[in-house]
Protein backbone atom coordinates (compact mmCIF):
# COMPACT_ATOMS: atom_id res chain seq x y z
CA UNK A 1 0.00 0.00 0.00
CA UNK A 2 1.57 3.27 -0.86
CA UNK A 3 2.07 5.54 1.98
CA UNK A 4 0.31 9.07 1.57
CA UNK A 5 0.97 12.33 3.50
CA UNK A 6 -2.24 13.55 4.25
CA UNK A 7 -3.39 17.01 5.44
CA UNK A 8 -5.51 15.77 8.45
CA UNK A 9 -8.10 18.10 9.84
CA UNK A 10 -8.44 17.41 13.80
CA UNK A 11 -11.81 16.60 14.69
CA UNK A 12 -11.35 16.10 18.50
CA UNK A 13 -8.64 16.59 20.46
CA UNK A 14 -9.30 15.57 24.62
CA UNK A 15 -7.68 13.96 27.44
CA UNK A 16 -9.46 10.98 28.04
CA UNK A 17 -7.17 11.25 31.80
CA UNK A 18 -4.03 10.86 33.70
CA UNK A 19 -2.06 12.71 31.04
CA UNK A 20 -3.16 10.66 27.80
CA UNK A 21 -4.98 12.09 25.12
CA UNK A 22 -7.18 10.79 22.27
CA UNK A 23 -7.08 12.51 18.94
CA UNK A 24 -9.83 12.42 15.79
CA UNK A 25 -8.67 13.63 12.95
CA UNK A 26 -9.75 13.54 9.09
CA UNK A 27 -7.90 11.41 6.92
CA UNK A 28 -9.82 9.16 4.72
CA UNK A 29 -7.08 7.71 2.41
CA UNK A 30 -4.88 6.51 5.48
CA UNK A 31 -7.80 5.19 6.99
CA UNK A 32 -8.82 3.18 4.47
CA UNK A 33 -4.97 1.84 4.11
CA UNK A 34 -4.38 1.18 7.83
CA UNK A 35 -3.80 -2.45 9.46
CA UNK A 36 -3.13 -3.40 12.66
CA UNK A 37 -0.09 -2.04 14.15
CA UNK A 38 0.47 0.44 12.03
CA UNK A 39 1.72 3.70 12.63
CA UNK A 40 1.41 7.94 11.36
CA UNK A 41 4.18 10.23 11.42
CA UNK A 42 2.60 13.35 12.29
CA UNK A 43 4.18 16.46 11.81
CA UNK A 44 2.36 18.85 14.84
CA UNK A 45 2.12 22.68 13.37
CA UNK A 46 3.54 25.67 15.29
CA UNK A 47 6.70 24.36 16.30
CA UNK A 48 9.27 25.10 13.57
CA UNK A 49 12.16 24.94 16.05
CA UNK A 50 11.14 21.31 16.65
CA UNK A 51 11.24 20.08 13.54
CA UNK A 52 10.79 16.49 13.34
CA UNK A 53 7.72 14.20 13.06
CA UNK A 54 6.20 12.11 16.04
CA UNK A 55 5.41 8.95 15.73
CA UNK A 56 1.95 7.78 16.77
CA UNK A 57 0.03 4.23 17.16
CA UNK A 58 -2.98 3.69 15.34
CA UNK A 59 -5.79 3.39 17.52
CA UNK A 60 -8.87 3.36 15.33
CA UNK A 61 -8.89 3.51 11.88
CA UNK A 62 -12.55 3.96 10.68
CA UNK A 63 -12.47 3.65 6.70
CA UNK A 64 -15.75 5.12 6.28
CA UNK A 65 -15.95 7.81 8.43
CA UNK A 66 -12.46 8.25 6.75
CA UNK A 67 -11.44 9.14 10.56
CA UNK A 68 -8.24 8.11 12.49
CA UNK A 69 -7.69 8.40 16.20
CA UNK A 70 -4.33 8.28 18.04
CA UNK A 71 -3.66 7.90 21.42
CA UNK A 72 -0.56 9.93 23.01
CA UNK A 73 1.06 10.19 26.08
CA UNK A 74 2.10 13.75 27.25
CA UNK A 75 5.95 12.86 27.45
CA UNK A 76 7.35 16.03 26.03
CA UNK A 77 7.56 18.99 23.63
CA UNK A 78 5.72 17.58 20.95
CA UNK A 79 3.22 15.95 22.63
CA UNK A 80 2.71 18.60 24.74
CA UNK A 81 2.53 21.01 22.06
CA UNK A 82 -0.39 18.79 20.78
CA UNK A 83 -2.68 19.37 23.70
CA UNK A 84 -3.35 22.93 22.44
CA UNK A 85 -4.75 22.02 19.09
CA UNK A 86 -8.34 22.20 18.83
CA UNK A 87 -10.71 20.82 16.04
CA UNK A 88 -10.31 23.23 12.99
CA UNK A 89 -6.23 23.35 13.29
CA UNK A 90 -5.17 20.11 11.44
CA UNK A 91 -1.42 17.92 11.46
CA UNK A 92 0.23 16.35 8.54
CA UNK A 93 0.07 12.57 8.85
CA UNK A 94 2.29 10.08 7.25
CA UNK A 95 0.77 6.54 6.87
CA UNK A 96 -0.27 4.34 7.27
CA UNK A 97 3.11 3.17 8.00
CA UNK A 98 5.22 -0.14 9.08
CA UNK A 99 4.41 -3.74 9.69
CA UNK A 100 1.52 -4.66 11.57
CA UNK A 101 0.57 -7.16 13.92
CA UNK A 102 0.57 -11.01 11.89
CA UNK A 103 -0.79 -13.29 13.98
CA UNK A 104 -0.39 -17.10 12.62
CA UNK A 105 -2.99 -17.96 9.88
CA UNK A 106 -5.93 -19.52 11.60
CA UNK A 107 -5.01 -18.32 14.86
CA UNK A 108 -7.64 -19.87 17.84
CA UNK A 109 -6.81 -18.28 21.32
CA UNK A 110 -5.00 -15.29 21.56
CA UNK A 111 -3.88 -13.22 24.28
CA UNK A 112 -2.85 -9.54 24.32
CA UNK A 113 -1.07 -7.42 26.62
CA UNK A 114 -1.11 -3.79 26.67
CA UNK A 115 0.94 -1.24 29.07
CA UNK A 116 -0.22 2.21 29.30
CA UNK A 117 -0.40 3.50 26.03
CA UNK A 118 0.64 0.04 24.29
CA UNK A 119 -3.42 -0.12 24.09
CA UNK A 120 -4.31 1.65 21.28
CA UNK A 121 -1.96 -0.18 18.49
CA UNK A 122 -3.32 -3.40 20.25
CA UNK A 123 -7.27 -2.43 19.59
CA UNK A 124 -7.61 -2.74 16.45
CA UNK A 125 -5.72 -6.27 15.97
CA UNK A 126 -8.33 -7.21 18.67
CA UNK A 127 -11.45 -6.20 16.46
CA UNK A 128 -9.70 -8.22 14.18
CA UNK A 129 -9.07 -11.44 15.94
CA UNK A 130 -12.47 -11.49 17.57
CA UNK A 131 -14.06 -10.73 13.81
CA UNK A 132 -12.08 -14.11 12.65
CA UNK A 133 -13.72 -15.75 15.29
CA UNK A 134 -10.79 -15.99 17.60
CA UNK A 135 -11.07 -16.47 21.49
CA UNK A 136 -8.98 -13.13 22.56
CA UNK A 137 -8.51 -12.87 26.05
CA UNK A 138 -6.54 -9.15 26.80
CA UNK A 139 -4.70 -7.82 29.98
CA UNK A 140 -4.04 -4.12 30.29
CA UNK A 141 -1.64 -2.24 32.60
CA UNK A 142 -1.85 0.92 33.92
CA UNK A 143 -0.05 3.27 36.56
CA UNK A 144 -3.46 4.17 37.65
CA UNK A 145 -7.43 3.82 36.92
CA UNK A 146 -7.81 7.04 35.11
CA UNK A 147 -4.95 6.01 33.09
CA UNK A 148 -6.83 2.47 31.80
CA UNK A 149 -8.26 5.13 29.16
CA UNK A 150 -8.92 1.71 26.35
CA UNK A 151 -10.81 -0.37 28.95
CA UNK A 152 -14.17 0.04 27.92
CA UNK A 153 -13.81 -0.37 24.24
CA UNK A 154 -11.46 -3.54 24.69
CA UNK A 155 -14.59 -4.56 26.75
CA UNK A 156 -17.09 -3.86 24.49
CA UNK A 157 -15.14 -5.81 21.54
CA UNK A 158 -14.41 -8.39 23.69
CA UNK A 159 -17.81 -8.95 25.39
CA UNK A 160 -16.41 -9.13 28.48
CA UNK A 161 -14.12 -7.51 30.93
CA UNK A 162 -10.61 -7.49 30.29
CA UNK A 163 -8.41 -8.50 32.86
CA UNK A 164 -6.67 -5.31 34.47
CA UNK A 165 -4.07 -4.25 36.55
CA UNK A 166 -2.77 -0.69 38.40
CA UNK A 167 0.70 0.01 39.64
CA UNK A 168 -1.37 1.62 42.85
CA UNK A 169 -4.11 -0.87 43.00
CA UNK A 170 -7.20 1.44 42.47
CA UNK A 171 -8.40 -0.89 39.90
CA UNK A 172 -7.67 -4.18 38.92
CA UNK A 173 -5.15 -6.47 40.43
CA UNK A 174 -2.32 -4.36 42.36
CA UNK A 175 1.16 -3.98 40.87
CA UNK A 176 2.52 -4.99 37.54
CA UNK A 177 0.37 -7.05 35.17
CA UNK A 178 3.13 -9.63 34.60
CA UNK A 179 1.58 -11.80 37.03
CA UNK A 180 -2.15 -11.50 34.78
CA UNK A 181 -0.18 -12.66 31.86
CA UNK A 182 1.34 -15.66 33.78
CA UNK A 183 -1.54 -17.11 35.19
CA UNK A 184 -3.52 -16.66 31.92
CA UNK A 185 -0.80 -18.59 29.93
CA UNK A 186 -1.21 -21.30 32.91
CA UNK A 187 -4.87 -21.62 33.09
CA UNK A 188 -5.02 -21.66 29.31
CA UNK A 189 -2.48 -24.39 29.18
CA UNK A 190 -3.96 -25.95 32.21
CA UNK A 191 -7.30 -26.26 30.01
CA UNK A 192 -5.64 -28.30 27.27
CA UNK A 193 -6.18 -25.14 25.28
CA UNK A 194 -3.64 -23.08 25.19
CA UNK A 195 -2.71 -20.08 23.47
CA UNK A 196 -1.35 -19.43 20.18
CA UNK A 197 -0.65 -16.15 19.87
CA UNK A 198 0.69 -13.27 22.26
CA UNK A 199 1.38 -9.74 21.32
CA UNK A 200 2.31 -7.47 23.77
CA UNK A 201 2.47 -3.28 23.21
CA UNK A 202 4.07 -1.20 26.11
CA UNK A 203 6.92 -0.51 27.91
CA UNK A 204 10.34 -2.19 26.81
CA UNK A 205 11.00 -4.13 30.24
CA UNK A 206 7.32 -5.39 30.17
CA UNK A 207 7.75 -6.58 26.50
CA UNK A 208 10.83 -8.50 27.28
CA UNK A 209 9.64 -10.30 30.31
CA UNK A 210 6.13 -10.73 28.00
CA UNK A 211 8.13 -12.59 25.26
CA UNK A 212 10.39 -14.65 27.67
CA UNK A 213 7.24 -15.56 29.18
CA UNK A 214 5.75 -16.23 26.00
CA UNK A 215 8.66 -18.31 24.75
CA UNK A 216 8.77 -20.73 27.77
CA UNK A 217 5.04 -21.53 27.61
CA UNK A 218 6.07 -22.19 23.47
CA UNK A 219 3.37 -19.47 22.14
CA UNK A 220 4.85 -17.41 19.16
CA UNK A 221 5.36 -14.16 20.11
CA UNK A 222 5.01 -10.21 18.69
CA UNK A 223 6.08 -7.30 19.98
CA UNK A 224 5.45 -3.77 18.50
CA UNK A 225 8.54 -1.73 19.16
CA UNK A 226 9.36 1.93 19.65
CA UNK A 227 12.37 4.21 18.78
CA UNK A 228 13.57 7.32 18.24
CA UNK A 229 12.51 8.03 14.55
CA UNK A 230 13.25 11.09 11.78
CA UNK A 231 12.27 9.99 8.70
CA UNK A 232 9.16 7.40 9.17
CA UNK A 233 9.51 6.16 5.62
CA UNK A 234 12.76 4.02 5.71
CA UNK A 235 15.27 6.07 4.69
CA UNK A 236 17.44 7.38 7.61
CA UNK A 237 18.26 4.16 9.64
CA UNK A 238 17.75 6.31 12.86
CA UNK A 239 15.20 3.45 14.61
CA UNK A 240 16.91 0.74 14.30
CA UNK A 241 16.80 -2.06 16.54
CA UNK A 242 18.86 -5.20 17.50
CA UNK A 243 17.53 -8.50 15.85
CA UNK A 244 19.18 -11.70 15.05
CA UNK A 245 18.93 -10.49 11.48
CA UNK A 246 21.06 -7.70 12.39
CA UNK A 247 19.89 -3.92 12.55
CA UNK A 248 16.12 -3.57 11.17
CA UNK A 249 14.24 -0.40 10.89
CA UNK A 250 11.68 0.00 13.34
CA UNK A 251 9.64 1.74 11.38
CA UNK A 252 9.25 0.12 7.62
CA UNK A 253 10.57 -3.53 9.01
CA UNK A 254 8.28 -3.07 12.10
CA UNK A 255 7.16 -1.69 14.15
CA UNK A 256 5.69 -5.27 15.12
CA UNK A 257 8.47 -7.70 15.44
CA UNK A 258 8.01 -11.76 16.01
CA UNK A 259 9.73 -11.78 19.66
CA UNK A 260 12.03 -14.02 18.94
CA UNK A 261 14.27 -12.15 16.38
CA UNK A 262 14.41 -9.21 18.76
CA UNK A 263 18.02 -9.07 20.73
CA UNK A 264 16.92 -7.23 24.10
CA UNK B 1 -0.20 11.61 -4.42
CA UNK B 2 3.47 11.48 -6.52
CA UNK B 3 4.75 14.88 -7.04
CA UNK B 4 6.73 16.40 -9.73
CA UNK B 5 8.01 20.19 -10.47
CA UNK B 6 5.54 22.50 -12.01
CA UNK B 7 6.12 23.20 -15.51
CA UNK B 8 7.87 26.37 -16.30
CA UNK B 9 9.41 28.27 -19.03
CA UNK B 10 12.38 29.34 -16.39
CA UNK B 11 15.51 26.84 -17.74
CA UNK B 12 16.61 25.18 -14.93
CA UNK B 13 19.57 22.54 -16.08
CA UNK B 14 22.79 23.08 -14.90
CA UNK B 15 26.17 21.28 -15.26
CA UNK B 16 27.39 20.08 -12.07
CA UNK B 17 31.18 19.37 -13.20
CA UNK B 18 30.06 17.47 -16.04
CA UNK B 19 27.12 16.02 -14.40
CA UNK B 20 23.94 17.28 -16.56
CA UNK B 21 21.14 18.05 -13.77
CA UNK B 22 17.67 18.69 -15.35
CA UNK B 23 17.59 21.26 -12.28
CA UNK B 24 19.68 22.29 -9.78
CA UNK B 25 17.91 20.31 -6.63
CA UNK B 26 19.36 16.74 -5.71
CA UNK B 27 19.00 15.31 -2.01
CA UNK B 28 21.81 15.16 0.54
CA UNK B 29 23.48 11.75 0.99
CA UNK B 30 21.98 9.61 3.69
CA UNK B 31 19.04 11.53 3.68
CA UNK B 32 17.16 9.91 0.89
CA UNK B 33 17.92 5.89 0.72
CA UNK B 34 18.35 5.07 -3.03
CA UNK B 35 15.38 7.10 -3.81
CA UNK B 36 12.44 4.26 -2.99
CA UNK B 37 12.12 5.43 -0.10
CA UNK B 38 10.35 8.52 -1.10
CA UNK B 39 9.11 7.24 -4.57
CA UNK B 40 5.44 7.61 -2.72
CA UNK B 41 5.93 11.30 -2.62
CA UNK B 42 8.15 12.07 -5.49
CA UNK B 43 8.92 11.74 -8.78
CA UNK B 44 13.01 10.55 -8.71
CA UNK B 45 13.42 10.56 -11.95
CA UNK B 46 12.12 14.71 -11.44
CA UNK B 47 14.87 15.50 -9.56
CA UNK B 48 18.25 17.14 -10.18
CA UNK B 49 19.77 14.07 -9.64
CA UNK B 50 19.28 11.61 -6.33
CA UNK B 51 22.61 10.95 -4.63
CA UNK B 52 22.78 7.77 -2.87
CA UNK B 53 23.27 7.18 0.76
CA UNK B 54 26.87 6.36 1.21
CA UNK B 55 28.44 2.78 0.34
CA UNK B 56 31.10 0.77 1.51
CA UNK B 57 32.85 -1.87 -0.15
CA UNK B 58 31.32 -4.95 2.12
CA UNK B 59 28.53 -3.11 4.37
CA UNK B 60 28.67 -1.47 7.89
CA UNK B 61 26.43 -2.09 10.46
CA UNK B 62 26.61 1.64 11.68
CA UNK B 63 26.45 2.49 15.43
CA UNK B 64 24.88 1.85 18.77
CA UNK B 65 21.03 3.58 19.49
CA UNK B 66 20.03 6.13 20.42
CA UNK B 67 21.09 7.49 16.81
CA UNK B 68 19.21 10.51 16.79
CA UNK B 69 18.60 13.59 19.23
CA UNK B 70 16.21 16.63 18.41
CA UNK B 71 17.70 19.84 18.99
CA UNK B 72 16.66 23.83 18.24
CA UNK B 73 15.91 24.30 14.93
CA UNK B 74 17.80 21.25 14.42
CA UNK B 75 18.60 17.23 14.80
CA UNK B 76 21.87 15.40 15.84
CA UNK B 77 22.53 12.33 14.23
CA UNK B 78 25.08 9.38 14.12
CA UNK B 79 23.98 6.79 12.35
CA UNK B 80 27.40 5.53 10.91
CA UNK B 81 27.11 5.38 7.55
CA UNK B 82 25.13 1.53 8.15
CA UNK B 83 25.14 0.27 4.52
CA UNK B 84 24.43 -2.96 3.32
CA UNK B 85 27.74 -2.96 0.75
CA UNK B 86 28.41 -2.14 -2.57
CA UNK B 87 27.23 -4.95 -3.86
CA UNK B 88 23.51 -4.62 -3.25
CA UNK B 89 23.70 -0.84 -4.40
CA UNK B 90 24.63 -1.84 -7.95
CA UNK B 91 22.52 -4.94 -7.88
CA UNK B 92 19.37 -3.32 -6.18
CA UNK B 93 18.75 0.41 -6.16
CA UNK B 94 20.77 1.29 -8.68
CA UNK B 95 18.30 -0.61 -11.62
CA UNK B 96 15.32 0.36 -10.05
CA UNK B 97 16.73 4.28 -10.47
CA UNK B 98 17.93 3.63 -13.55
CA UNK B 99 14.50 2.07 -14.59
CA UNK B 100 12.62 4.88 -13.58
CA UNK B 101 14.82 6.99 -14.95
CA UNK B 102 16.58 9.30 -12.61
CA UNK B 103 19.47 10.60 -12.67
CA UNK B 104 22.30 8.85 -9.92
CA UNK B 105 25.17 10.34 -7.76
CA UNK B 106 26.43 7.47 -5.62
CA UNK B 107 28.04 9.07 -2.38
CA UNK B 108 31.08 7.00 -1.76
CA UNK B 109 32.53 5.75 1.75
CA UNK B 110 35.62 3.86 2.63
CA UNK B 111 37.76 3.18 5.70
CA UNK B 112 40.75 2.77 3.97
CA UNK B 113 41.72 4.71 0.58
CA UNK B 114 41.95 1.51 -0.74
CA UNK B 115 38.32 0.94 0.10
CA UNK B 116 36.92 4.42 -2.30
CA UNK B 117 39.05 3.12 -5.26
CA UNK B 118 37.30 -0.19 -4.86
CA UNK B 119 33.98 1.08 -4.62
CA UNK B 120 34.57 3.39 -7.43
CA UNK B 121 35.80 0.52 -9.26
CA UNK B 122 32.97 -1.95 -8.36
CA UNK B 123 30.84 0.83 -9.95
CA UNK B 124 32.29 1.24 -13.07
CA UNK B 125 29.80 -0.99 -14.95
CA UNK B 126 26.73 0.15 -13.32
CA UNK B 127 24.26 2.89 -14.08
CA UNK B 128 25.58 5.98 -12.51
CA UNK B 129 26.06 9.94 -13.33
CA UNK B 130 28.08 10.84 -10.91
CA UNK B 131 30.40 9.96 -7.76
CA UNK B 132 30.01 11.99 -4.74
CA UNK B 133 33.54 10.96 -2.52
CA UNK B 134 32.52 11.25 1.30
CA UNK B 135 35.44 12.21 3.08
CA UNK B 136 33.27 14.45 5.92
CA UNK B 137 31.26 11.80 7.66
CA UNK B 138 31.86 12.77 11.47
CA UNK B 139 30.49 9.53 12.69
CA UNK B 140 32.92 6.80 11.68
CA UNK B 141 36.26 6.00 13.44
CA UNK B 142 38.07 5.87 10.06
CA UNK B 143 37.58 7.19 6.69
CA UNK B 144 35.40 10.24 6.83
CA UNK B 145 35.91 13.24 8.22
CA UNK B 146 39.18 11.86 9.48
CA UNK B 147 40.34 11.86 6.06
CA UNK B 148 38.53 15.26 4.99
CA UNK B 149 40.44 17.36 7.80
CA UNK B 150 43.65 17.02 6.51
CA UNK B 151 44.89 18.54 3.11
CA UNK B 152 47.58 15.59 2.26
CA UNK B 153 44.94 13.27 2.97
CA UNK B 154 42.26 14.73 0.80
CA UNK B 155 44.59 14.65 -1.97
CA UNK B 156 45.86 11.77 -1.79
CA UNK B 157 42.21 9.81 -1.72
CA UNK B 158 41.08 12.49 -4.51
CA UNK B 159 43.87 11.56 -6.66
CA UNK B 160 43.42 7.79 -6.04
CA UNK B 161 39.10 7.99 -6.80
CA UNK B 162 40.05 10.32 -9.77
CA UNK B 163 42.67 7.56 -11.60
CA UNK B 164 39.81 5.08 -11.22
CA UNK B 165 36.83 6.81 -12.83
CA UNK B 166 36.53 9.28 -15.74
CA UNK B 167 32.96 9.91 -14.78
CA UNK B 168 31.98 13.52 -12.76
CA UNK B 169 33.75 13.35 -9.05
CA UNK B 170 32.31 15.35 -6.64
CA UNK B 171 34.30 15.53 -3.31
CA UNK B 172 32.24 16.25 -0.23
CA UNK B 173 33.81 18.27 2.67
CA UNK B 174 33.02 18.60 6.20
CA UNK B 175 32.87 21.95 7.84
CA UNK B 176 34.45 20.63 10.73
CA UNK B 177 37.70 22.41 10.00
CA UNK B 178 39.86 25.92 10.48
CA UNK B 179 39.80 26.61 6.71
CA UNK B 180 37.46 24.87 4.55
CA UNK B 181 38.93 26.96 1.45
CA UNK B 182 42.14 25.18 1.87
CA UNK B 183 40.47 21.61 1.92
CA UNK B 184 38.56 22.26 -1.03
CA UNK B 185 41.39 23.95 -2.62
CA UNK B 186 43.74 20.09 -2.09
CA UNK B 187 40.29 18.45 -3.78
CA UNK B 188 40.58 20.94 -6.92
CA UNK B 189 43.98 20.45 -7.22
CA UNK B 190 43.48 16.68 -7.23
CA UNK B 191 41.33 15.98 -9.76
CA UNK B 192 37.53 16.90 -8.30
CA UNK B 193 34.98 18.19 -10.43
CA UNK B 194 33.11 19.90 -7.99
CA UNK B 195 32.78 20.28 -4.45
CA UNK B 196 29.96 19.20 -2.60
CA UNK B 197 29.25 21.12 1.16
CA UNK B 198 28.43 20.88 4.34
CA UNK B 199 28.35 18.08 6.07
CA UNK B 200 26.90 17.79 9.50
CA UNK B 201 28.84 19.94 12.15
CA UNK B 202 30.23 17.74 14.87
CA UNK B 203 27.55 18.45 17.88
CA UNK B 204 26.50 16.91 20.74
CA UNK B 205 23.20 16.87 22.89
CA UNK B 206 22.59 16.28 26.66
CA UNK B 207 20.27 15.04 29.02
CA UNK B 208 20.51 17.11 32.16
CA UNK B 209 17.62 15.15 34.34
CA UNK B 210 19.92 11.77 33.31
CA UNK B 211 23.30 13.52 32.78
CA UNK B 212 23.43 11.29 30.18
CA UNK B 213 24.65 11.75 26.56
CA UNK B 214 21.54 11.83 24.08
CA UNK B 215 23.39 10.06 21.32
CA UNK B 216 24.95 6.69 22.15
CA UNK B 217 28.24 7.24 20.57
CA UNK B 218 27.77 11.05 22.06
CA UNK B 219 28.57 12.95 19.36
CA UNK B 220 27.10 13.35 16.04
CA UNK B 221 26.65 15.15 12.96
CA UNK B 222 23.94 18.60 13.51
CA UNK B 223 21.95 19.12 10.85
CA UNK B 224 18.85 20.98 9.66
CA UNK B 225 17.21 24.94 9.22
CA UNK B 226 19.73 25.46 12.25
CA UNK B 227 23.09 25.04 10.50
CA UNK B 228 22.14 27.18 7.39
CA UNK B 229 23.88 30.32 7.88
CA UNK B 230 26.79 28.50 8.49
CA UNK B 231 26.69 26.52 5.23
CA UNK B 232 26.16 29.77 3.70
CA UNK B 233 29.15 30.91 4.72
CA UNK B 234 31.23 28.17 3.95
CA UNK B 235 29.90 27.80 0.52
CA UNK B 236 30.42 31.38 -0.50
CA UNK B 237 34.36 30.61 0.79
CA UNK B 238 34.70 27.81 -1.34
CA UNK B 239 32.97 29.17 -4.27
CA UNK B 240 35.50 32.28 -3.90
CA UNK B 241 38.42 29.59 -3.48
CA UNK B 242 37.99 27.47 -6.58
CA UNK B 243 37.04 27.06 -10.16
CA UNK B 244 34.94 24.30 -10.29
CA UNK B 245 31.24 23.97 -9.14
CA UNK B 246 29.59 23.75 -5.66
CA UNK B 247 27.48 21.56 -4.49
CA UNK B 248 25.45 23.83 -1.66
CA UNK B 249 23.68 22.32 1.18
CA UNK B 250 23.15 22.71 5.20
CA UNK B 251 19.59 23.60 6.51
CA UNK B 252 17.63 23.67 3.08
CA UNK B 253 14.23 23.36 3.14
CA UNK B 254 12.53 26.20 0.56
CA UNK B 255 12.92 27.58 -2.71
CA UNK B 256 14.39 30.67 -1.01
CA UNK B 257 17.25 28.49 0.53
CA UNK B 258 18.36 27.17 -2.13
CA UNK B 259 18.35 30.30 -4.34
CA UNK B 260 20.42 32.25 -1.53
CA UNK B 261 22.88 28.77 -1.92
CA UNK B 262 23.07 29.60 -5.20
CA UNK B 263 23.71 33.19 -4.82
CA UNK B 264 26.45 32.49 -2.61
CA UNK B 265 27.95 30.56 -5.53
CA UNK B 266 26.73 26.89 -5.73
CA UNK B 267 25.71 25.87 -8.56
CA UNK B 268 23.39 23.05 -7.75
CA UNK B 269 21.70 22.31 -4.42
CA UNK B 270 20.77 19.56 -2.14
CA UNK B 271 18.11 18.88 0.33
CA UNK B 272 18.84 16.70 3.18
CA UNK B 273 17.20 16.53 6.55
CA UNK B 274 14.28 18.23 5.15
CA UNK B 275 13.02 15.23 4.03
CA UNK B 276 12.53 14.27 7.06
CA UNK B 277 9.87 17.05 8.11
CA UNK B 278 8.16 17.29 4.58
CA UNK B 279 8.39 13.97 2.26
CA UNK B 280 8.14 16.16 -0.72
CA UNK B 281 10.74 18.81 -0.04
CA UNK B 282 12.38 18.20 -2.66
CA UNK B 283 10.17 19.29 -5.31
CA UNK B 284 8.60 21.72 -2.75
CA UNK B 285 12.00 23.32 -3.44
CA UNK B 286 11.95 23.14 -7.35
CA UNK B 287 8.73 24.78 -7.33
CA UNK B 288 10.10 27.59 -5.15
CA UNK B 289 13.29 28.42 -7.38
CA UNK B 290 10.51 28.43 -10.38
CA UNK B 291 8.12 30.41 -8.39
CA UNK B 292 11.76 32.92 -7.21
CA UNK B 293 12.51 33.04 -11.25
CA UNK B 294 9.29 33.96 -12.46
CA UNK B 295 8.82 36.28 -10.01
CA UNK B 296 11.91 37.72 -10.26
CA UNK B 297 11.97 37.49 -14.03
CA UNK B 298 15.21 35.09 -14.04
CA UNK B 299 15.07 33.14 -17.35
CA UNK B 300 17.34 31.02 -16.52
CA UNK B 301 18.51 29.21 -13.30
CA UNK B 302 22.36 30.04 -14.49
CA UNK B 303 21.37 33.26 -13.88
CA UNK B 304 21.45 32.73 -10.22
CA UNK B 305 25.08 31.69 -9.40
CA UNK B 306 27.35 33.65 -7.51
CA UNK B 307 24.86 36.58 -8.08
CA UNK B 308 25.44 37.72 -4.98
CA UNK B 309 25.78 41.76 -4.93
CA UNK B 310 28.55 42.30 -2.46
Amino acid sequence: MALCNENAPILVNEEAGCNIWLMTVAAPEIAAAARPGQFVHVRVPGMDDHILRRPLGIYVADAQAGTVDMMYQVLGFGTDRMTALVPGDAVELIGAIGRGWQPPAGCKRALVVAGGVGSAPLYPLVEELKASGAEVTAVLGASTIDALVARERYGAVLGCEPACSTDDGSFGRAGFCTPLVEEALAAAAAEGAPYDYVACCGPEPLMRIVAAMAADAGVFCEVSLERRMACGVGACLSCVVDTVAGKRRACVDGPVFPASEVVW
Amino acid sequence: MQRSPKETSVKLAVNLGGLAMKNPVTTASGTFGAGREYHDFVDVAALGAVTTKGVSLNGWEGNASPRIAETASGMLNSIGLQNPGVAHLKEVELPWLAERGATAMVNVSGHSFDEYVAVIEALEEAPVAAYEVNISCPNVDAGGMTMGCHGPSVEKVVSMCRAATKRPLIVKLTPNVTDVAEIARAAEAAGADAISLINTLLGMAIDARTRTPKLARVVGGFSGPAVKPVALRMVWQVAQAVKVPVLGMGGISTGEDAVEFMLAGATAVAVGTANFVNPTATVDVIDGVIDYCEEQGVADVNELIGALKC
